[in-house]
């Protein structure tokens, strides 16, 4: 082809304005970029990129927290708390943060399955698996006779459970057992015998200014965890009040085994297991006396003093059987007197011996005796937990299944081939039912005894409502489409219903059931509007709460003829067994949730195991070591697990948490440490009849092997590194706490200011005096950035993922040592170590003061982990998977990182950026406390406060002005841009 | 000397005789080095595929031997070059009849030291991010991160010292394609010699070249270790933050290479009858003089370490000695400080010196005592660091353990084609060592 030059002259023309266009574009690229949305018909507030958040019910355990669950293109991705509901205030434990991991567990039920002939499951239709139903109950129907029909569910309230009773009637039973492992049986008849009440009350922590707890480990498990570590915080954090200078409430635990709640006491008194009822009746003398000098002697106290001595307490006498100094037990109730409002409160499951209704007998009375019951103790808004079937009915319930009187069990929410010890037999009377129904999410070990499984939809996918308190009604919602072809109970029992000619309901949906049922409720709102706002305003608030009146109490004479009696113990060995729940798995429901797995146990900090803690002279006596496993025998049965030393136990105690040794219930639970219920005696506490935890004395012989044991600490000593810090609160008072800033002089070649002073700078201030160590923070921390789970082994090599660890570290205080947990994570340093080593640049510091890292560019040379004093990097040493269903909980805003990157804390980018720009749509800068990190909301404690640093009027800068301030390791002037609080330790006078 | 009774023939002869077709010897330990490099290679292959967990890097612990292998390698590099250049800048006659074996090592460990940073690497098919090359997205390098220093001082490092091992070669080649029967060999030595023809103007400009490259090359060999020395001394890892790395490790380095010239040294003169030209007496006593030089430099440097973290009073760098003594890893500590320090001094006596046994048996110890200082230094003062909640451990992996293994199967591969293809004594410099003959006949 011929070109002239007129021609080059052209296509050069047109090809440079096409140039010139393309990369016009490219800079300005104001061009709406297509959305791809999977959906045909898009979905009613399903806007692509946008969360929508949803209302609902915390079911992960009794205590009945409400949610916020963010969904993004129709899943649920994140759990958190809701703040407008009375009980958690936004917050939620390390439990409730793992709900999304039952949701999408791969090991779920899919579908509704039949038991055939040789034993094996068949997947099978819901019309298919509903007619079996229908046809076992016509046959039991037939028969004629009564109470053949058997409901076993877990705690429900609510309606669901006036539908079960409504819907057993069919079948002329009242066979109903409900029944929760931890049923709070010594407290309710507790409850009754010194003020003739017999319930459950709430306890108003955050109102007193001495709490006194005999072993209720109320930051893990006992009744309403968030709740109290709410009050907990509120209580101890030293405040200014009116005048009178700083005020901070002390706490005192007292127990054989220091658990995590102890961890956060001021006081740890370790008494000898089963003797917290002498030493609180010893505290509770020790009190009237000092009352009795105080304001002088009336009718009640002597009746109470002479009750005491009728039951033979003298402080001496307490002492010798406790274990406890003399000296001790005066302070503490000396002090105990003097607090302005007292609040004292009983056993919880690790403390539940054969007389642990003694304990709560005296801790009511030492509230009572301090006239602080009403300011601390609200008798008018009561837990549920009165519906439980008492312990003592369900064994001999389990009795008539032994002897077939029962031919179709139903099963709900309820594990009893796992919850009930061994020696209740629960597996054999299974035996003997003909047809078991289970409408179990997971195949659990009473699921797979049974012949007939119809799995229930997950609370998050399903519609209904829960009451754990008096006048608090949460209300559920799906949030998402079902994953799995699984149907809702109150359905499947509705259409079984159907199929009958007594059937007493009018709904075909559960829904309907619930809505009409909710409907109860509006009249007693009293507000204006129609019944279908109700509903809509209860969907969208998560539930409706009522105002409750708290209600007067007082000694009953009924206390008076009781007695306290000696702990009764089962076996001979020299060893007393504690069982405690587990603040992960709770009873062993938590332990398919691989977060929880590999979440560190607070205390212990061992994940993916169990271990039986003993104290390291009973080690040296025994010659073994931490992971030497050893036998534990009581009676017939045995058991054997690994050893794991604990200074804070009493000498003569074992301990071991419940949760793990499942034989069914998935990949992650199955086959993993072992479950104490396999030994334990059945006993029940004497005066209560609910099952004594404690009751046990076994022998325990090593065996000479040795097991993987793994522990995620390092040295629990902080080595004056400045790490953790702990100050008195005496120390705080008196003014003689100072920042200890080191001056450090920059002789820097260029401005570097713009890294830490200039602009915007993200930071965090985390008050170790508020932190309790829950783990809650790791868990939505898992849930939110896609941490990835690594298993065992790997842990063992320290490859866990987890972008936020809480160290514990012990101090020294007056007395021996105390422990401060912080919560590391990326400190995002102005002078970051990190950045100057990369050799390409895949961390580096942004504008502000974010210390960034780029997935992308990332090389692996991990020179940046070498080199962070906080070691505070993760590396992806594999291509770590998210087997099937987990994937889809992944959170889209959040890369999911491949092998050989280096990854770590973004103090939630992603979050700072969708409020950004959600504040920049406005035209404004992002207000104080709009963006709050995954940690720093779920935290139950508000110990994690998160804002700009520059801005002096942030709560964060505040924070960090603090005298209790500090940054770790100052020392190398990293500046970073996480300020510790330190701790602040409340001691006794002369304890 | 044994050089008196030597003719320039003869040394053609005896050297040209190591070029001869080998024997069955030489091909079962080539088979067999081969076996080794192939599992190292294999392994990995499996960690690229698998991802660098299959090495046992724990959490504090994320460099190890990989690193601990990379430095090794560096060190040995170090010693050729030193021979060549800076005792030929001295003047130090010894060298002539060991420097060709040295320089021929260099070149292979700084090719076996350059597989490491790759190897370590979490994504090693991005490796080429790490040269500052232009690009479309506008990326570039950190010049502030001493593995960017690195990468050049090592490239440079090889590039220099292998032109300086095949310009020393030329006039050798030149002679050994004289000799040349083989096709294969005739055309190798063709390429190689460039043309040499032993013309006077040839020989001047060659020994002109050759001073230009020692003094090239002189300040390379500081250099180099310095650098790599600066990977550890300009972090803030307790243990290696500490000026003295540079000299501590050149000196390390000349000590390891000269233990690895010693432990090569010794099977070849006996391997290839060079006992005449690589004499007991002279050369490899005035190498193990060297090592004895070294071994009380890094001495020193052991001793400056612990008694520098002492003295600063700084609890941390305290405790981070504190444990490399007596912690976990003690062991390593102690053969490292029993190899380097208290072995080599049983060079003091001369019987020992020249006890040729004595003298093999040391220098393993010096390689041994150099690796484990290696990992001494990374690995336990990676594995106590700032945060007592963070201190960890180490396990070496079976991966591990094959790559390293591979990595002396790959060095030991390239010195046994060497030792058969180029000669491996410098005929030119022992010619030098001769006198020049004379006419038959003249007084």
């Amino acid at each position: 082809m011929q070109v002239t030059r007129r021609d080059f002259m052209k296509i050069l023309g047109a090809t440079g304005a096409g140039v010139a266009a393309t990369s016009c574009g490219a800079k300005l690229d104001k061009t709406p970029i297509e959305e791809i949305i999977p959906y045909v018909v898009p979905e009613e507030d399903v806007v692509p990129g946008i969360a929508t958040y949803y209302s609902s019910v915390c079911r992960e355990c009794p205590a009945g927290c409400g949610l916020v669950v963010r969904t993004r293109e129709g899943r649920a991705v994140k759990l958190e708390g809701n703040p407008n509901h009375p009980i958690n205030k936004g917050s939620l434990c390390v439990r409730g943060q793992a709900g999304l991991q039952g949701l999408y567990n791969p090991d779920r039920i899919k579908g509704p399955h039949r038991k055939n002939e040789v034993g094996e499951w068949v997947s099978i239709t819901w019309e298919e698996a509903q007619g079996l139903l229908v046809e076992k109950l016509k046959e039991v129907l037939a028969q004629g006779e009564r109470q053949r029909v058997s409901f076993l569910t877990g705690n429900i309230s609510g309606n669901l459970d006036s539908l079960i009773d409504s819907w057993l009637k069919i079948f002329r039973s009242e066979n109903r057992i409900v029944y929760e492992p931890f049923s709070y049986e010594s407290m309710k008849k507790a409850g009754e015998i010194v003020f003739g009440v017999e319930a459950v009350p709430t306890f108003h922590i955050e109102n007193s200014d001495f709490l006194l707890s005999f072993g209720a480990d109320f930051m893990e498990t006992w009744l309403s965890p968030v709740q109290y570590a709410k009050g907990f915080a509120e209580m101890h954090r030293p405040k200014k009040e009116g005048g009178q200078g700083r005020q901070m409430g002390k706490f005192v635990q007292v127990e054989p085994r220091r658990s995590m709640t102890g961890a956060n006491a001021d006081l740890w008194v370790s008494v000898k297991p089963g003797t917290e009822p002498f030493f609180a009746l010893g505290v509770l003398n020790e009190a009237l006396l000092h009352l009795w000098k105080k304001e002088g002697g009336d009718a009640r106290k002597a009746m109470l003093r002479s009750w005491l001595s009728y039951q033979g307490i003298t402080t001496p006498k307490v002492a010798e059987l406790t274990g406890v100094e003399e000296m001790t037990i005066k302070t503490i109730g000396r002090e105990f007197a003097s607090a302005k409002r007292p609040l004292a409160i009983g056993s919880g499951v690790a403390g539940s011996g054969t007389n642990a209704t003694a304990t709560w007998v005296a801790a009511y009375l030492l509230t009572a005796i301090t006239g602080s019951m009403g300011k601390t103790v609200d008798w008018g808004r009561v837990q549920n937990v009165d519906r439980l079937t008492p312990f003592t009915q369900v064994v001999s319930w389990v009795e008539r299944l032994k002897k077939g009187e029962v031919d179709v069990l139903l099963v709900h929410q309820a594990n009893p081939a796992y919850t009930l010890p061994k020696s209740a037999g629960f597996s054999e009377a299974l035996k003997k039912v003909p047809f078991v129904v289970s409408f179990s999410s997971f195949w659990d070990e009473t699921t797979t005894q049974a012949h007939l499984v119809l799995p229930d939809h997950h609370p998050l996918e399903s519609f209904g409502d829960y009451s754990p308190q008096t006048g608090i009604h949460g209300l559920y919602q799906p949030t998402m489409r079902p994953i799995f072809k699984t149907q809702p109970m109150g359905d499947t029992l509705l259409s079984v219903a159907a199929a009958f000619p007594s059937n007493p309901f009018k709904e075909g949906r559960y829904l309907d059931y619930l809505k009409s049922s909710w409907s109860a409720l509006y009249p007693k709102g009293g507000q204006n509007g129609s019944l279908e706002s109700f509903w809509q305003e209860s969907l969208r608030k998560g539930g409706y709460w009522q105002e409750t009146h708290s209600k007067e109490v007082s000694i009953s004479n009924r206390l008076f003829t009781f007695k306290v009696k000696e702990p009764v113990l089962e076996g001979d060995g020299e060893y007393r067994l504690v069982v405690y729940p587990s603040v992960k798995f709770y009873e062993g429901r938590g332990a398919n949730k691989p977060w929880l797995q590999e979440i560190p146990d607070p205390v212990t900090k061992v994940v993916w195991n169990s271990y039986v803690e003993i104290h390291p002279e009973v080690a040296e006596k025994l010659e073994v070591r931490h992971g030497s496993v050893v036998e534990l025998r009581l009676g017939e049965s045995s058991l054997k697990g690994p050893v794991l030393l604990n200074p804070w136990i009493q000498k003569e105690t074992i301990a071991i948490p419940l949760g793990q040794g499942h034989e069914e219930y998935g990949r992650y639970a199955q086959g993993r440490g072992f479950n104490p219920l396999s030994i334990l005696p059945l006993q029940v506490e004497t005066v209560s009849g609910g099952f004594a935890w404690t009751s046990s004395r076994v022998r325990m012989a090593p065996t000479g092997e040795r097991v993987l044991l793994v522990k995620t600490s390092g040295s629990i000593d902080d080595r004056n590194r400045d790490i953790a810090g702990l100050v008195s609160f005496e120390d705080l008072k008196a003014g003689s706490v100072h920042r200890e800033e080191e001056e450090i002089q920059d002789k820097l070649l260029y401005d570097e200011s713009w890294r830490h002073e200039k602009g915007i700078r993200w930071a965090m201030a985390i008050d170790s005096s508020s932190c309790t160590g829950c783990s809650a923070c790791v868990a939505a921390c898992y849930a939110e950035n896609n941490v990835p789970i690594v298993g065992e082994q790997e842990c063992a090599k320290g490859r866990e993922m987890a972008w936020i660890r809480i160290e514990t570290y012990e101090e020294p205080s007056t007395k021996g040592t105390h422990p401060v947990n912080v919560p590391m994570m990326c400190q995002q340093c102005g002078n970051a170590p990190c950045e100057s080593v990369c050799p390409v640049y895949a961390t580096y510091h942004n504008y502000e003061g974010l210390n960034i890292q780029v997935y992308n560019r990332c090389v692996g040379t991990r020179y940046c982990s070498n080199n962070c004093p906080y070691k505070v990097r993760r590396f992806n040493w594999f291509a770590y998977k998210f087997p099937d269903t987990f994937n889809l909980q992944l959170n889209p805003d959040v890369t999911v990182r491949d092998k050989g990157v280096m990854e770590k804390c973004t103090f939630c980018i992603q979050r700072i950026r969708e409020v950004k720009d959600h504040a920049k749509d406005e035209g404004r800068l992002p207000r104080d406390g709009e963006i709050v990190p995954a940690c720093a909301q779920t935290c139950p404690t508000n110990a994690i406060v998160f804002g700009d640093l520059n801005d002096p009027n942030s709560k964060v800068s505040r924070l960090s002005r603090s005298e209790r301030g500090y940054h770790a390791i100052e020392s190398i002037n990293t500046k970073t841009a996480v300020t510790y609080l330190k701790k602040v330790h409340n001691g006794l006078r002369t304890a | 000397m044994a050089e008196e009774s030597l003719t320039y023939q003869r040394i053609d002869q005896d050297v040209l005789k190591t070029l001869e077709r080998p024997g069955k010897k030489y091909f079962i330990l080539l088979g067999g080095v081969l076996a080794v490099f192939l599992v190292g290679l294999a392994a990995f292959i499996n960690q690229v595929r698998m991802g660098l967990g299959m090495a046992g890097y724990t959490h504090p612990v994320m460099w190890a031997v990989y690193i601990t292998d990379f430095v090794f390698w560096v060190g040995i590099a170090h010693c050729g070059t030193l021979i060549s250049a800076i005792l030929f800048l001295f003047r130090a006659r010894f060298r002539r009849a060991v420097y060709r074996t040295s320089e021929a090592m260099t070149v292979f460990a700084v090719m076996t030291a350059g597989l490491f940073p790759l190897i370590h690497l979490g994504r090693i098919w991005n490796f080429y991010w790490l040269f500052p090359y232009p690009n479309q997205r506008q990326l570039w390098v950190n010049f502030k991160s001493p593995l960017i220093w690195d990468v050049f001082a090592v490239s440079t490092y090889f590039t220099v010292s292998a032109t300086f091992f095949i310009v020393g070669l030329i006039p050798d080649i030149a002679v050994a394609r004289d000799h040349a029967k083989n096709r294969f060999r005739k055309t190798l030595y063709t390429i190689l010699s460039l043309g040499w023809r032993g013309t006077d103007q040839e020989w001047r400009h060659y020994y002109k070249a050759y001073l230009f490259f020692a003094a090239l090359a002189t300040p390379l060999v500081l250099s180099v270790h310095s650098v790599v020395s600066w990977d550890f001394a300009v972090s803030i890892v307790p243990g290696w933050h500490t000026t003295i790395f540079a000299p501590y490790f050149v000196a390390g380095a000349i000590f390891s290479g000269v233990g690895m010239v010693i432990t090569l040294l010794i099977p070849l003169r006996k391997a290839f009858h060079l006992e005449k030209y690589i004499t007991v007496e002279y050369h490899l006593d005035r190498l193990a003089k060297l090592v004895l030089l070294t071994s009380g430099i890094v001495t020193y440097a052991y001793g400056c370490e612990f008694f520098l973290s002492w003295y600063s009073g700084n609890p941390i760098e305290k405790e981070a000695f504190f444990n490399r003594a007596f912690g976990d890893f003690w062991w390593a500590t102690w053969i490292m400080i029993t190899c380097n320090c208290f072995i080599p001094p049983l060079l003091f006596i001369k019987k020992v010196r020249h006890n040729i046994k004595a003298l093999f048996i040391i220098s393993i110890f010096v390689n041994i005592g150099m690796w484990f200082e290696r990992f001494v230094i990374i690995v336990i003062s990676l594995s106590h660091e700032y945060i007592p909640y963070a201190w960890g451990s180490y396990k070496i992996s079976p991966t591990e353990i094959a790559i390293t293994a591979g990595s002396f199967a790959w060095f030991f591969l390239w010195f046994l084609l060497f030792v058969k293809l180029l000669p491996s004594v410098s005929m030119t410099e022992m010619k030098e060592l001769v006198k020049p003959p004379k006419r038959m006949g003249q007084s």
